[in-house]
């Protein structure tokens, strides 16, 4: 026997083969099991993405507001403003973890604003500026985070 | 004896080859993938033979572990069909991806290992282990070849891959591929018999 019989006998084995039973219900089973898995994992994915989207925010928040209040003491020309009273308008988040967050940033807001009236330096509008962007995003960070 | 020769079966193109109404494959794979299991179920219909004859033979002709091969495949193209790009025929897809997962074990274990051999190393046409056989007998004795040069000899002589392809897949030079067909071949003469 040459090679292109050989080949030619091989080829004919090359057939369909039904399987012995229809798998089609076990598969269909399986693809119910996929189905739910797939929205079990990713209903686990939304709740864990939830801490870290909340810890970002209050993190992001505390360094700001540390950072803010730094630049604000070191401007010596400026008097000590007296403790902010919260605007009327300020964000109150109804998640407690935030609500620190927010008050430091709201209060870094109130004493750059009066920073301003005294002097009015484009390096405290910057940073109003942030400020208030960062807030804003607080506020993001906190409607995502449900 | 040989076994008679379908006439569809003998003029079968390569792996490649896809079944007819690629036209419905390619609508029911669209509605499969939105998540149409009335669509699947259609795919499941027509391809189910050509997969599970495919992971059949790969699978030594065992039939339960090629019932799970076909499972696991038809299972595997419903989680992946959102990805499928239609640049292929259906078919085509769906047999490559039955086919990898049937090798996957193998690929895994790297199961009786041949080194890479040079072409001119092989055996000359003198020594050629062709030999003649019933269906049957050829396929009880395919079955008891190692996986890997099992795998080789399907793909090659029976499915009609080339050995790039083969080398591709199994993660194995063209050479080491070459000397695994040979060597299949050479056990399979063995076993069969054929020894002269």
């Amino acid at each position: 026997m040459n090679e292109f019989e050989w080949r030619q006998q091989m080829r004919r084995l090359r057939e369909p083969v039904a399987p012995r039973r229809d798998l089609w219900n076990v598969i269909e089973a399986a693809l119910e099991d996929c189905g739910e898995k797939a929205a079990r994992a990713q209903i686990r994915q939304r709740a864990s993405t939830r801490p870290w989207l909340l810890a970002a925010a209050v993190t992001g928040a505390f360094l700001l507001a540390g950072n803010l209040g730094l630049q604000v003491h070191r401007d010596a020309s400026i008097a000590p403003a007296s403790a902010p009273a919260l605007a009327d308008t300020a964000w109150r988040p109804s998640d407690p973890r935030l609500s620190g967050a927010a008050i430091e940033l709201d209060a870094a807001r109130i004493e750059l604003q009066q920073a301003m009236h005294q002097s009015n330096s484009p390096s405290l509008q910057r940073l109003l500026a942030r400020t208030e962007r960062q807030q804003a995003q607080l506020r993001h960070f906190a409607q995502e985070a449900g | 004896m040989i076994a008679a020769c379908p006439a569809t079966d003998c003029s079968m193109p390569p792996a490649s080859a896809a079944p007819a109404a690629t036209d419905d494959d390619a609508d029911d794979a669209r509605a499969a993938a939105s998540g149409d299991r009335r669509a699947f179920q259609r795919l499941y219909r027509r391809h189910a033979e050509r997969i599970h004859g495919a992971v059949y033979r790969l699978a030594g002709y065992d039939h339960a572990r090629a019932e799970d091969l076909t499972q696991e495949a038809f299972v595997r193209a419903w989680q992946k069909l959102p990805g499928f790009r239609h640049e292929s025929a259906f078919g085509t897809w769906l047999y490559r991806l039955a086919v990898n997962m049937a090798l996957m074990e193998i690929r895994a274990r790297r199961a009786d290992p041949v080194g890479f051999v040079d072409e001119q190393q092989l055996p000359d046409r003198g020594e050629t282990p062709f030999c003649a056989a019933e269906r049957e007998e050829l396929e009880q004795a395919i079955g008891t070849l190692p996986p890997r040069a099992r795998a080789v000899l399907v793909l090659h002589d029976i499915e009609g891959w080339r050995h790039e392809e083969i080398g591709a897949e199994l993660d194995m030079a063209v050479g080491t591929s070459k000397a695994q067909l040979h060597r299949a071949r050479q056990l399979l003469r063995r076993a069969l018999g054929a020894g002269s």
